[in-house]
């Protein structure tokens, strides 16, 4: 998910909890307001109550001795006034909730019970206002609270969406920019125009990181040139100088054998640097991927090319797939190598007789290339070993530098290809080439 | 044919300029660029042998100077540096080949003679073996009327020995010469003995071929005086 869509979707989660919180805490809390509010109404009341009785006296609200009680209510029965005789040791003062009956209806009453003496006699004045009249402020305002704060969560969660995309731009910015790079050189090195010290030092950081990066790059590249020039220019002397005695006419048999053998191990230095230099090469990018081939093509042509060989060794490569693949990006020159590398080296390890097969299919939109031999097989342990460099596993076969599976290896990694190597002890061994996804 | 041998490995030089010598060709050396920059100003050459790491002058800068006092010198680029860029740009800049180090001097011949017959327009036509007849242009080698039916390796594999004949070719250099620079450490003499072995079978299912030499613990050979004879036992 994209750090804006987090943001602004924390922001909405915090404010649905908050606004939620209130709405559970505010009935109670617009509940004590309007009865701090109402009791002090109905203590207001009871005072000019009072303060009329000290002006007129008692006697105007109690008319006659036959009745000991006072009542007045107002027309819709919201607020009652009441005045009656009590004992005299009964000492009345508090405001509770409380049912009365008026006019054969029950309703509930907020009531101040006020009890004072009077000429001797004690009277308990009430001052009421029903309930349900409170309550219908309180579910008012509650019903308007709730609107007004949907609206605002609904607002501030779009223009919270705004403000981090606008905000968090740069960042997309400098993402798009690692997505699309392959390789340092080809990091787009603009500046990212923001105002938020957090990018720019982002993005600083990364530019200088990548030239760091391009600029070793590039030293070892120069470092491989170096080496191969050092390395192959005194191997060329010594193979042109061996190559002219060779050419000397009336040279005896036993010297030109071991003039040739003399050249044989020179030829192994050179394929040795030669490798190296090919590794070091892959390594540090100076290969292009940009030609699109026939994996069957290319695989016919090693097949042509190592049948001769296998032939005359009495071993058999089957190759009757007609499965192939147009593989773009790819280094023609690479790929060939490293097909071939794997496949001469199932024809030197297989004895007389031997069957090497190669098929082709698709899985699930990978295209896979099988080789598997009939040969001796591999253990666990040489497979495990089976792609560092020279590491032989048949040390006594002479030639080669025991560094062609890791050369395929590299040119495996290089074009995202991943090898599967299984083997049966006795039963042969299956390199599986397994291509990357065709999207 | 005058060779310019441009290259600061002395010994390498040397090694060079002693085979061409043997090979009839007139050679100068010049061991810094600023000495060969010189010895083509005045000189006329038909070949410049040219390493282009040379300490003292960038190799491509003598390209670009000679095609501009308009010699003739046709230019072979020797070098370690594998890298591609440099095959391009030195054979945009006009280099006819191009050959990295090390390299076999009967290879760098075969460079020479093939840039050669393309400068001066010479079209091979046919060379006589004993019994066969190699038709160069066509790439076909004939017996008598019957083609004989060799796969593109074989072919390349006796043009080669022909082209060198008398000289005895070890199989490496045999190998580099038909496989190139293989990428890999897949060197094998196995590949040139299966080669020459089923070549060897298709010539004699027409003809004897003891031209053909095995030269014991060596390599091969085709030997120009016994096709010769072979062909004169032939007429007579």
């Amino acid at each position: 998910m994209k750090l804006k869509l987090k943001l602004s979707l924390f922001n909405l989660l915090s404010k649905l909890a908050f606004t939620g919180l209130f709405l559970i805490l505010m009935p109670f809390i617009i509940e004590r307001i309007n009865l701090s509010q109402v009791d002090k109404d109905l203590i207001q009341k009871r005072e000019l109550v009072i303060s009329q009785i000290s002006e007129i006296g008692i006697e105007p609200f109690m008319i006659s001795d036959s009745s000991d009680a006072f009542g007045s209510y107002n027309i819709l029965k919201e607020e009652f006034i009441s005045l009656e005789r009590i004992d005299l040791n009964e000492n009345w003062n508090f405001i509770e909730v409380t049912p009365r009956i008026i006019e054969g209806e029950e309703i509930e009453y907020r009531v101040l019970n006020y009890s004072f003496l009077i000429d001797g006699q004690m009277y308990l004045l009430e001052v009421g206002r029903s309930v349900s009249s409170i309550g219908v402020t309180a579910g008012n305002i509650r019903k308007v609270m709730l609107i007004f704060l949907i609206f605002i969560i609904v607002i501030s969660f779009v223009t919270d969406l705004q403000y981090n995309h606008f905000l968090l731009r740069p960042l997309d910015k400098i993402t798009g920019k690692l997505k699309k790079i392959g390789e340092p050189s080809s990091f787009d090195k603009t500046h990212v125009d923001t105002t938020t010290t957090d990018f720019l030092q982002l993005d600083i950081a990364l530019r200088e990181l990548m030239e760091h990066i391009d600029l070793l790059f590039k030293k070892e590249k120069e470092i491989t040139v170096n080496i191969s020039h050092e390395l192959l220019t005194p191997v060329s002397v010594l193979r042109s100088k061996l190559e002219n005695l060779l050419l000397k006419d009336d040279l005896d048999p036993e010297i030109s054998e071991k003039i040739e053998e003399s050249l044989k191990t020179l030829h192994r230095l050179q394929s040795l640097v030669d490798s190296l230099l090919l590794i070091a090469r892959i390594e540090s990018r100076q290969y292009l991927r940009e030609e699109s081939i026939s994996i069957r093509e290319v695989l016919k042509e090693i097949v042509e090319e190592l049948n001769p060989i296998a032939q005359d060794a009495g071993i058999d490569i089957r190759y009757d797939s007609d499965t192939d693949h147009k593989f773009i990006k790819a280094n023609r020159i690479l790929l060939f190598s490293m097909f071939y590398n794997v496949i001469n080296n199932a024809v030197k390890h297989s004895s007389c007789s031997g069957i090497i097969n190669i098929d082709c299919l698709f899985n699930k939109n990978k295209f896979i290339v099988n080789i598997s031999d009939s040969g001796i097989g591999l253990s666990i342990e040489q497979i495990s070993t089976l792609f560092a460099r020279f590491k032989m596993r048949n040390q006594n076969s002479g030639e080669g530098t025991g560094i062609g599976l890791a050369i395929a290896k590299t040119i495996a990694d290089f074009h995202r290809i991943d090898i599967h190597v299984t083997s049966n002890s006795g039963k042969g061994t299956n390199f599986s080439f397994i291509f990357p996804e065709i999207s | 044919m005058n060779v310019l041998i441009v290259e600061d490995e002395k010994s390498l030089a040397d090694e060079i300029a002693h085979f061409l010598k043997s090979e009839n060709f007139l050679c100068d050396i010049s061991y810094t660029g600023l000495d060969a920059s010189e010895k083509i100003a005045i000189n006329l050459y038909d070949f410049i042998l040219l390493d282009l790491g040379l300490p003292d002058y960038n190799g491509l800068d003598l390209i670009v100077e000679a095609k501009k006092t308009s010699t003739e010198a046709s230019f072979i680029i020797i070098t370690a540096r594998g890298a591609v860029e440099d095959k391009v740009k030195g054979l945009d800049l006009g280099a006819d080949d191009y050959l990295a180090k090390p390299f076999a001097l009967v290879e760098l011949l075969s460079r020479i003679n093939a840039v050669a017959r393309r400068k001066f327009k010479v079209t091979d036509s046919e060379i006589i073996l004993g019994e066969f007849i190699m038709n160069v242009p066509s790439r076909k080698l004939l017996a008598g009327n019957a083609e004989v039916d060799l796969t593109k390796k074989e072919y390349d594999l006796l043009q080669y020995l022909v082209l060198n004949s008398n000289k005895v070719l070890t199989r490496h250099q045999l190998y580099e010469h038909i496989w190139g620079n293989m990428l890999d450490d897949q060197y094998d003499s196995n590949f040139i003995d299966v080669h020459i072995k089923n070549l060897r079978k298709k010539l004699n299912f027409h003809a004897p071929a003891h031209w053909l030499e095995t030269v014991r613990g060596v390599g091969y050979r085709v030997s120009r005086e016994k096709w010769v004879i072979s062909k004169d036992h032939d007429e007579t």
